[in-house]
């Protein structure tokens, strides 16, 4: 390899991902098929109420939620990035005769997320109902 | 000229495939004994006996409730999203399957030659393992979503608060790990851990990344989407029969896959000294049975964790994530890369 992608290596590698995601994609619905033939069926409308403890539903479950959930969406989206512009250099850290100015740059780069990190906190935007 | 056509067989990719699905196959089996195992384990902690009436204590218990899964009726809610309802278990199934695909599962080794025992190897293993654990969030929240019940709903909330703060610490550990071996394939990191676990080398690394991993799996203190005291069962309280069983094996399969990362990733894989290995016939199973081995220890640990700590609350789960473990995280990071450039391994 050494370096160079060789890409009918590549495709070898993933044809059994593309395989085994054949089946997981086909053995649900086979299942279900299955148990369509097994299982009893009998109808009564009570049956097919959403589950609310006993009483009858109210209102639509799918209601505008607390905004907390949100900006911690969005702070995941910036630390997961970062953590994916991590992974690249981890591999070349040792061995290429790089590894002082890699770890400089990369010491640079957690910086700046660091500092973001420090503004949401003192921001309180990573605190759970203000 | 035998050897090559060895070779050629053990690299066919579709050859690999057949043997992904045995392996497969192998992983419901585990999962089965796993649910076997933490019912028996479970009862042996709150000093009652778990299941025993159906076979030898209780061992076919699980055959006797996959009979009873497959033959219970499949109800669909009146208000629940079709489409998202069915179609919810297949990625949730497709997230566990395609993380195992590129986990090994032990190692051969004939004459100091080790062949691996997995579907596939590529270059970034880590990488792609760790974004299909992460589609079951989507898949939670899809379960949960279309089922359009309170609870659910609630569950998935909960869940997605969690999951998202737990990523980052743990892709911060995988980093630290990679660094060290070198490489972000599996087995290279595995094999780089041949003299020193990686647990002694980085600690810190370690604990963060099985607190992070117990929370990625939604395991007890952390289950806080199914939190069945509170929430019934969470995002799956609308699933019935089969597709209840889905979630239900999926979330087992993760369980075991997890445990196996730990090992993996930290415990030394399959690594063994080298006189034993030497021995062919000792060779051929001693370290795949060392590795299961390890792998049951790290589940019985996760599975009495269960019945030590109790449930945190959601805004405790959060606080540990991003306000302990991701600094923590970063130390470790720090202190891997200092230990780089003083040249310790």
């Amino acid at each position: 390899m050494s370096g160079i992608i060789d890409i009918s290596n590549i495709a070898n590698s993933y044809i059994p991902v593309a395989i085994i995601l054949i089946v997981a994609l086909v053995m649900p619905p086979m299942t279900m098929l299955i148990i369509k033939l097994l299982s009893p069926r009998s109808k009564a409308s009570a049956k097919y109420t959403t589950y609310e403890a006993g009483s009858l539903p109210i209102g639509n479950a799918r209601i505008q939620f607390n905004v907390e959930y949100y900006l911690y969406a969005i702070a995941f989206v910036l630390f997961d990035i970062e953590v994916l512009f991590l992974y690249p250099w981890a591999t070349i850290f040792k061995g290429h005769g790089i590894d002082f100015i890699a770890t400089v740059e990369m010491l640079v780069f957690i910086f700046v997320v660091l500092f973001g990190y420090v503004y949401l906190i003192k921001k309180e935007a990573l605190k759970w109902m203000k | 000229m035998i050897t090559m056509d060895i070779e050629a067989i053990i690299y066919n990719p579709i050859l690999r495939g057949i043997f992904g699905l045995c392996i497969m196959g192998g992983v419901f089996g585990g999962a089965c004994v796993a649910v076997w195992f933490e019912r028996k384990l479970s009862a042996d902690i709150q000093q009652r006996y778990g299941p025993m009436r159906v076979g030898p204590h209780g061992l076919l218990q699980l055959a006797a409730d996959a009979i009873k899964l497959f033959t219970k009726e499949d109800i669909i809610p009146r208000n629940a999203d079709r489409l998202l309802f069915v179609s919810a278990p297949i990625l949730l199934m497709g997230s566990v399957f395609l993380m195992l695909v590129a986990m090994p599962f032990g190692a051969i080794i004939i004459n100091g030659q080790s062949y691996v025992i997995a579907a596939t190897e590529m270059d970034i293993s880590v990488l792609y393992i760790e974004a299909m654990s992460a589609i079951s969030i989507i898949g939670i929240f899809m379960v949960a979503y279309s089922a359009n019940n309170k609870f659910s709903v609630l569950g998935a909330f909960r869940n997605f608060a969690r999951m998202i703060g737990y990523e980052v610490p743990l892709g911060i550990c995988v980093v630290s790990v990679a660094i060290m071996a070198g490489s972000l394939n599996i087995v290279n990191i595995a094999e780089a851990q041949s003299p020193l676990w990686f647990v002694i080398m980085q600690p810190l690394g370690a604990i963060v990344f099985f607190i992070a991993l117990m929370a990625d799996m939604g395991r007890l203190p952390f289950d806080q989407n199914e939190s069945e005291e509170e929430l019934i069962a969470g995002w799956m309280t609308e699933y019935t029969s089969m597709r209840f069983g889905y979630c239900f094996f999926a979330e087992y399969i993760h369980l075991i896959l997890g445990s196996m990362l730990v090992v993996l990733l930290f415990f030394g894989g399959w690594n063994l000294p080298a006189f034993l290995t030497n021995i062919t016939i000792l060779g051929i199973i001693l370290p795949t049975a060392f590795f299961l081995l390890k792998v049951a220890l790290v589940m019985l640990g996760i599975i009495a964790i269960r019945w030590a700590v109790p449930r945190y609350r959601i805004d405790q789960v959060v606080d540990l994530s991003w306000k302990k473990l991701l600094p923590l995280a970063l130390l470790n990071l720090g202190w891997v890369i200092a230990l780089g450039l003083l040249g310790v391994y």
